[in-house]
C-alpha cells in the first residue's frame, strides 16, 4: 500500500484519516509493546536506585525487570492473548509496583536515619 | 474508515458506535472480539482500544513507579534537614504511598474502562489526575513548612 492511503477502500476513504492508527493499524501493538519496555526499564532504574543503600530490597526489584519484560512480547502474540489473560498480566504489573512501594516505605522507615528503630 | 474517524471526534463522549468501530467489515479486529465472547450485552472492544486503554495503564504505573524513587530519593540521598530530623520522611514517604495508590487505582480504573467498552457505554472519568494534584500539592506546601522551620528554628 503506498505511504498517505487508507487501509480499505470504501467509497469515503479518499481522505487521510484523522487517526494515525486508521493509517497503520499495527502500530498500536508496537507502542503497546515500547510501553510495556518502558516500564520494565522504569524498574530496572527504580531497583538501580534501591541497590544504592537496601541491595536486598534492590535485587528483589531488579529481578522483576525481565518479567516485566517478558510480558511485552506477549503483546504482539498472534493470536493476541484472550481478555482474561490480558486482566492477569495488568494485575501483575499492579501488584508489582504496589510490591515496591511497600519495600521503598520499609527501606526508608527502618534504613539508615529512619523513625523506626527494631529492637 | 476517514469518515468512521470523523464521526468518533463528533461524537461528545465515545460511545458504542466509537467501540464498535469497523461496523459489519470483517478484519482481523473483528475476528478478535468474535472469539472471546463475555456475559451477555458484552462484546471485546476493538483491538486498538483495548491496547490504549492498557498503555494508559502502563503510563500511570511507570508515574508510580517514579513517585517511589522520587519519596527514595528524598529519603536516602537528601543531606538531614538542619533542626529538622524527621523532615525527609515527612515529605517521602507520602510520594512512596501515593506511588502504591496510583499503581492499585490505575488497575482499577483500567478494569472499568474496559467494562465500559465492553458494554459500549461511556468511559467513566479518572479520579487518579485529582488523586496525583492533590498530593503533589499537600507535598510541596509540606516542603515549604519544612524548610521554614528549618530556617527559622
Amino acid at each position: 500500500m503506498p505511504p498517505g492511503q487508507p487501509e480499505d477502500c470504501s467509497p469515503d476513504a479518499t481522505a487521510l484519516p484523522e487517526d494515525p492508527e486508521d493509517l497503520s493499524p499495527g502500530t498500536a501493538a508496537e507502542r503497546t509493546r515500547l510501553a510495556w519496555e518502558r516500564t520494565a526499564i522504569t524498574f530496572g532504574v527504580v531497583g538501580l536506585v534501591m541497590l544504592r543503600d537496601e541491595p536486598v530490597a534492590g535485587l528483589i526489584v531488579l529481578a522483576v525487570t525481565p518479567l516485566i519484560w517478558a510480558l511485552a512480547r506477549y503483546v504482539s502474540a498472534v493470536p493476541p492473548p484472550g481478555a482474561q489473560a490480558r486482566a492477569r498480566r495488568l494485575l501483575l504489573v499492579a501488584v508489582a509496583v504496589t510490591g515496591v512501594a511497600v519495600v521503598a516505605a520499609v527501606a526508608a522507615l527502618l534504613g539508615h536515619g529512619g523513625p523506626v528503630r527494631l529492637p | 474508515m476517514a469518515g468512521r474517524a470523523a464521526a468518533v471526534r463528533r461524537c461528545h463522549h465515545w460511545c458504542a458506535s466509537t467501540w464498535q468501530r469497523g461496523g459489519g467489515a470483517t478484519n482481523s479486529h473483528d475476528e478478535h472480539r468474535e472469539s472471546q465472547p463475555g456475559k451477555p450485552g458484552e462484546k471485546e472492544p476493538d483491538i486498538r482500544f483495548t491496547l490504549a486503554n492498557e498503555r494508559t495503564f502502563l503510563a500511570w504505573n511507570r508515574t508510580a513507579l517514579a513517585l517511589v524513587v522520587a519519596g527514595l530519593g528524598i529519603v536516602q540521598l537528601l543531606p538531614p534537614f538542619p533542626r529538622v530530623p524527621w523532615g525527609r520522611h515527612v515529605l517521602g514517604i507520602p510520594l512512596i504511598a501515593l506511588g502504591a495508590i496510583v499503581s492499585v487505582t490505575a488497575y482499577l480504573e483500567w478494569r472499568r474502562t474496559q467494562t465500559a467498552m465492553r458494554r459500549s457505554e461511556p468511559v467513566p472519568q479518572s479520579v487518579l489526575p485529582r488523586i496525583l494534584v492533590g498530593t503533589i500539592t499537600g507535598v510541596a506546601a509540606l516542603s515549604a513548612v519544612v524548610l521554614l522551620v528549618s530556617a527559622v528554628r
